[in-house]
This record gives C-alpha cells, sequence and structure tokens, in this order.
C-alpha cells in the first residue's frame, strides 16, 4: 500500500470511529428528554454537529479512497472500523464488554472482511 | 428493551436498503455517467434520489434513537446486517451474483448478530455503566 492510500485508510478509520463517538455521545446524554425537545436539544450541542461534520469528511475521502483500491478490498479494510468503535466505545463510554458481545462483534468484522475478499 | 432493539434494528435495515435501491436506480436512470450539470439534471429530475435522501434522514433519526439505549461498540458491528441485506437485495433486484465466499461472510455476520442479541439479553440483568 503506498503512502497516499495509507493515509486515506487511516483517515477514513479516525474520522468514521470519532463520528460514531460524537452520535454516541449526543444520543446518549441522558438530560436531553424525550420525543422533539430531544432533538432540539441535540441539535443545539456540537456532538451531533461533530459527527455530522466527521461523516461528511468521511465520505470525501472514501471516495478518494475508492478511486485507488478496489471496492472488495475498500469493504475488507473497513471491517478494521468495527473494531476501532468496539475499543473506543471500552475506553470513552466504559462498555461492558463480555467475552460473548466480543466474540459477535469480531465475528461481524471478520464476516464483513471475507465478503469484501469474496467479491 | 428487547422489542426496542428489535423495531430499531428492522427500521434500520429497512431505511438502509430503501437508500441503496434508490441510489442504484437514481444512477442507472440518468445514464451515461458525466461529470456534468446535464448528468446531476439527469439525477434530480427522477423520483428515486428522493427516496435515497429519504432512506439516509430515515436512518440517521433510527441511528440517534438506538444510541440512546445502545452501547456504540456492538450496535455498530450490528448495523454490519446491511452488508448481507445489500447482498440479497442485489442479487434479487439487479441480478447481481453472490460468491460462496460471500455466503460465507454473510453467515459470519448473522452469526456474529446472534451472539450480540444474546448477550443482550444477558446485559439487560447487568446494564452498562452509565454514559450520561
Amino acid at each position: 500500500m503506498h503512502g497516499l492510500v495509507l493515509t486515506l485508510w487511516i483517515a477514513n478509520v479516525v474520522l468514521d470511529t470519532a463520528g460514531q463517538l460524537a452520535f454516541k455521545a449526543a444520543a446518549g446524554d441522558g438530560r436531553a428528554g424525550d420525543g422533539l425537545a430531544r432533538w432540539r436539544y441535540m441539535f443545539a450541542r456540537p456532538w451531533i454537529w461533530t459527527g455530522i461534520a466527521c461523516y461528511v469528511a468521511e465520505f470525501v475521502v472514501w471516495i478518494a479512497f475508492l478511486s485507488l483500491v478496489p471496492l472488495s478490498e475498500g469493504v475488507l479494510l473497513g471491517s478494521i472500523n468495527i473494531v476501532a468503535v468496539m475499543v473506543a466505545g471500552r475506553i470513552l463510554f466504559r462498555e461492558k464488554l463480555s467475552p460473548l458481545r466480543v466474540t459477535g462483534i469480531l465475528l461481524v468484522a471478520a464476516g464483513v472482511a471475507i465478503v469484501g475478499v469474496g467479491s | 428493551m428487547k422489542r426496542f432493539y428489535l423495531v430499531g434494528f428492522a427500521l434500520l435495515l429497512a431505511f438502509d436498503s430503501l437508500n441503496l435501491v434508490c441510489f442504484k436506480m437514481a444512477g442507472t436512470h440518468a445514464l451515461p455517467v458525466e461529470t456534468s450539470v446535464a448528468w446531476l439534471g439527469r439525477v434530480f429530475s427522477h423520483p428515486w434520489i428522493y427516496g435515497a435522501v429519504a432512506g439516509y434522514v430515515g436512518a440517521f433519526v433510527t441511528w440517534m434513537s438506538l444510541l440512546k439505549h445502545a452501547p456504540i461498540g456492538p450496535a455498530f458491528a450490528a448495523s454490519h446486517l446491511e452488508v448481507v441485506s445489500v447482498m440479497l437485495l442485489s442479487w434479487w433486484l439487479f441480478a447481481e451474483p453472490v460468491t460462496p465466499v460471500q455466503i460465507a461472510g454473510a453467515v459470519a455476520i448473522l452469526a456474529g448478530i446472534a451472539c450480540l442479541a444474546i448477550a443482550e439479553g444477558d446485559a439487560e440483568v447487568e446494564p452498562d455503566a452509565v454514559t450520561a
């Protein structure tokens, strides 16, 4: 993998993970209430906008990445994001990682990678 | 909570599939692909692109509702059920080939999600640390 591809891939993992964590931070805020009030609360704070900004940037990075790498390899490398989000959720939100949860997440990540290899 | 996750992920899958199928149809109707205003005009003159946008919005609202309770690690993994539905839909609607290796991958994804569903049943007794 040459430099630009590697850079774009790392940017994709970082933006995807950061975006998901920002969305969780926005959605998991217990003070937000329910219904429409919850949406007003979320949109008045930076987390949801951080998540949206990460996704817009990720979209651009992903298009650039796929212009250099075949889609199947893109899907394969995308499975790393699943593990990255799992680790980040553990560190930042103290999410419980029971053996069954880890098994499930790793199986999904492996499955996504296999689909990438097989296409 | 079981019902909440079941309905949430079913809706997410439905919106993701709507998005995908509409995007594919929008692209097909706007052929040939050009980097021109004419091509963009063709894309936006068919109703398909608006279905794709509706899919995006619906999926976003559903995802943010799921994350109110769902831990991000397992939920993000489970959202990759979309990979399986995309495979089935592209085979069924667009007659795109599915390889045996891809089927093996799909089985692994489904097995993983089954583990997460069982783990979630256990987690109800012993919930995650409160994130707020």
